[in-house]
């Protein structure tokens, strides 16, 4: 389960159809916080989000873009595109994780981060990113309609490493596609969430590093308020205050801080405690 | 180890590759047109990569014999390096990789034979002048040698050209490669040393410092020309005890007629990846004494740096000839 008092959680969905999104809003107890443009929901205590984005690159790429504004997304936030897939290599029911995706339109690949796999056992495929639904499957493969764009996107706005595309096959070569409806993608979901939950711990773990590393040194906050710094100051107020704690973990800085000091001569203090 | 290959189109079938593919028997192989497609993208972590790299598979299309930057070498006038491979297995903290590179995965480029071609060219083109090729610089070949063979296929190359000098750097303990051919007189297997209680903090997931002095031993004794590398010198509160026993024990393990070169270098980084640096290990006592200089770049002060050298050269040569020692940069 998800660590609540861990203050860098944010996690992001992105889903095309209200079907495939249901068992993940129930089991991450989010409540309906929007309709329009796209309806989107939110758990009350956590930073997680999701939208739904409907069908298509260009709706997945606009639907991010939304969350991702609406909802005041960090750095360091987990996007996940989630949704059903067919293929012609995987069973209908299995729950795939993407590290390659490619499109019928663009050149460029993408290869999401193999940091996202690690120790999850859960099986990876290429995506393959169509206009209309695929009938053919002519590659091995899953083939679907958003991850694309979504990937697109999501890669500009939060780390290679916490971006993620997860899909379950829903149909394969001569699937009636009428008879994938929203009761039957809740009941394909439903089986999988215990990975899904797997898969978010393990992105989750590696969002805590980046948090860690993200963060501002200790007093940065206490000491910007007490003194105007410039933008270059605080570039160099937080790397010497992340050297200060390192050398001087017992030593506040706060104390080496006279009241009349300008903001570059608290810098100088700073560095000259810190030559030897 | 490496649960992910990406193997560029181009090279995925060749004999290197396919050798190399062989031994992840659990790996997922995927297909990409060129490296640059998962190791250049900007917005990877490399920390977070590090936790499970992969290992990507290449054609180097240019580049193979590079020089080496002004002041570098171990005595001879023409430096050179190349590297086969970005990245290491270890992780060492102070490591300049993770501020250069966006990713931390294995990226290997698999036609050795083209290496082979440059560095015969540059070795005809300069053929009265002596001459050094080193490797090791931008990953620890010795370390992947079971991996990929590098070290197998140089030594017998290199061996054709008596007059250039091939170095491998390494913090490795693997010394399995070097037991299957005859000690070779142009070649230098140069560790990369520091005293053991800084190793057991910056060196991480890197053989011991103790071992590293016994693998050298080994090494000498079987006829192999050693290279000591303090290179970068880091300082700590007591540093000069510390290196002081780091030299004895050495020489206390190793005659000093099998040193061939003993080399000296300061800890310095760009201050982009210094940046970087020390982003990823805020907490490091050892990079807190580092400042920047007025041309951009992060180094220690300079009355430490001077005096850090002069401490250590003059206690390497209670033990060794001055004449051997020489600068990193």
């Amino acid at each position: 389960m998800i660590e609540k008092n861990f203050e860098g959680v944010s996690v992001r969905w992105v889903i095309a159809l209200k079907g495939e999104a249901e068992e993940i809003i129930k089991n991450y107890a989010m409540k309906r916080v929007a309709t329009t443009p796209f309806p989107v929901y939110k758990n009350k205590d956590l930073d997680m989000w999701l939208i739904l984005s409907g069908i298509g690159q260009l709706n997945a790429v606009a639907a991010t873009s939304y969350l991702y504004v609406k909802s005041d997304a960090s750095y360091n936030t987990i996007w996940i595109n989630f949704g059903i897939v067919g293929s012609r290599n995987f069973k209908v029911g299995d729950l795939i994780q993407i590290d390659k995706i490619t499109s019928s339109d663009f050149q460029d690949n993408y290869y999401p981060s193999p940091s996202a796999f690690k120790n999850n056992n859960i099986e990876r495929c290429n995506l393959i990113t169509v206009n209309k639904p695929e009938k053919l499957f002519e590659n091995d493969g899953a083939y679907d309609m958003e991850g694309y764009g979504f990937f697109s996107f999501a890669k500009k706005i939060a780390p290679y490493e916490l971006v993620s595309v997860l899909k379950i096959i829903s149909d394969a070569p001569g699937t009636d596609l009428s008879k994938v409806d929203k009761h039957r993608v809740e009941i394909l979901v439903s089986k999988k969430i215990q990975f899904i939950e797997k898969v978010l711990e393990n992105l989750l773990d590696l969002q805590k590093i980046l948090f860690l590393q993200l963060r501002d040194p200790k007093y940065f906050d206490e000491i910007c308020l007490q003194k105007k710094f410039t933008f270059s100051q605080k570039v160099t107020l937080r790397k010497y205050l992340t050297q200060w704690q390192a050398r001087f973990p017992l030593r506040n800085p706060l104390e080496e801080i006279g009241q009349r000091m300008t903001a570059s001569q608290i810098l100088k203090k700073f560095s000259d405690n810190l030559l030897r | 180890m490496v649960d992910t290959i990406y193997a560029e189109d181009e090279i995925i079938g060749t004999k290197k590759a396919q050798e190399i593919i062989s031994k992840f028997r659990h790996a997922k192989v995927t297909s990409i047109k060129r490296f640059g497609e998962v190791f250049n993208p900007s917005n990877q972590n490399f920390r977070i990569q590090k936790t499970n790299p992969a290992l990507i598979l290449a054609k180097k299309q240019k580049g193979f014999v590079l020089d080496a930057p002004k002041g570098f070498g171990i005595g001879d006038q023409n430096n050179y390096y190349f590297s086969h491979m970005y990245n290491c297995l270890y992780d060492c903290s102070y490591c300049f990789l993770q501020g250069m590179y966006n990713s931390a995965n294995y990226l290997v480029f698999v036609n050795f034979h083209d290496y082979q071609n440059e560095i015969e060219k540059t070795i005809k083109k300069h053929k009265e002048k002596k001459m050094t090729f080193f490797t090791g610089y931008d990953c620890d070949s010795l370390a992947m040698e079971p991996i990929t063979n590098f070290i197998n296929d140089f030594v017998p190359f290199f061996s054709r050209y008596k007059k250039a000098l091939f170095e491998i750097r390494t913090k490795s303990i693997n010394n399995t490669v070097f037991r299957k051919h005859d000690p070779l007189a142009n070649c230098i297997v140069a560790y990369s040393l520091m005293p053991e209680a800084l190793a057991q903090i910056l060196d991480k997931k890197a053989p011991s410092v103790s071992a590293r002095i016994k693998n050298m031993k080994y090494l000498a004794n079987k006829g192999w020309r050693i290279g000591l590398r303090f290179d970068p010198l880091i300082y700590c509160s007591n540093w000069k005890a510390q290196y002081a026993d780091l030299f004895a024990n050495i020489f206390k393990e190793i005659k000093e007629e099998n040193i061939h070169s003993v080399s000296l270098g300061s800890l310095r980084f760009p201050k982009s990846f210094f940046n970087k640096l020390l982003q990823y290990y805020p907490n490091s006592e050892e990079l807190s004494f580092l400042r920047s200089n007025d041309k951009g770049i992060i180094s220690y002060d300079q009355s430490i740096e001077n005096e850090m050298n002069e401490y250590c050269r003059s206690e390497l040569m209670k033990y060794s000839d001055a004449r051997k020692f020489f600068s990193c940069g």
